[in-house]
């Protein structure tokens, strides 16, 4: 049974990472860290990814969790573990972990899950893992519709990082 | 404080170019561990505050 005990969780958002990866979990990893690991300079506090929600992904999902202490993110001190049956659903769960805060979402922007998304990522190692990010390009189109003020604010950010990203290319071509 | 010619170029809509063109020279791995560097001394600084927002409290009461 996890504990609501703050004190003992230091963020640490590549354990997290490797080990949905070491885990065999289907997922694209969204929001912050799909925007850091493809060279934007921000800092993010949380993982989110969006998963494949099939009962055999999902399982694998529901035990990687429960060996990481995940509960709901709540204001109230109740802990509340992921069940099967929210990780099917079509919201988003929001989880404190021993890594640190995981969000899993059935999808994002538009409506689009793990299978609307797959097209439009990049696949990037990580220790020995692939990992589907949501390429930038994507990020930055789904942004530019916002009206969330963070997603404002760092739009020109994102920008900027991919018409650099494209210089380099057309450079090296 | 006046800004040099090079640094208001590397500075667009408070966009750092600089710092973009040097996040693109490393590695995702090594993004990723700078970002959690960030959130650890960001953690540090964050407790370090409340530490000393404490101890001024405590040393008003006993004032």
């Amino acid at each position: 049974m996890p504990s609501n005990n703050k004190k003992n969780r230091v963020a640490d958002l590549s354990a997290l990472l490797k080990g949905l990866n070491e885990a065999g979990i289907e997922f694209i990893l969204v929001g912050g860290l799909a925007v850091v690991v493809q060279g934007v300079p921000v800092t993010t506090f949380d993982v989110d990814v969006v998963h494949r929600q099939t009962d055999k992904n999902v399982k694998k999902l529901l035990r990687f969790l429960k060996s990481i202490d995940a509960y709901q993110r709540r204001s109230d001190d109740k802990v509340i573990e992921p069940n099967e049956k929210d990780l099917k659903g079509k919201g988003h769960v929001l989880l404190t972990t021993r890594f640190g805060p995981l969000d899993v979402l059935a999808a994002i922007e538009e409506g689009r899950g793990f299978d609307g998304l797959l097209a439009d990522t990049v696949e990037i190692e990580f220790q020995g893992h692939i990992i589907h990010v949501l390429s930038l390009e994507t990020i930055v189109a789904l942004k530019r519709g916002s009206k969330d003020p963070k997603d404002q604010y760092r739009l020109p950010i994102l920008e900027e990082t991919l018409r650099q990203m494209r210089e380099e290319k057309e450079d090296d071509e | 404080m006046v800004k040099s010619s090079d640094t208001q170029g590397n500075m667009q809509f408070g966009v750092d170019k600089g710092l973009i063109s040097m996040f693109l020279k490393m590695s995702p791995e090594e993004r990723l561990q700078a970002n959690d560097n960030a959130v650890r001394t960001i953690a540090e600084l964050r407790n370090a505050f409340k530490q000393q927002k404490k101890s001024s409290r405590r040393s008003k009461r006993s004032a």
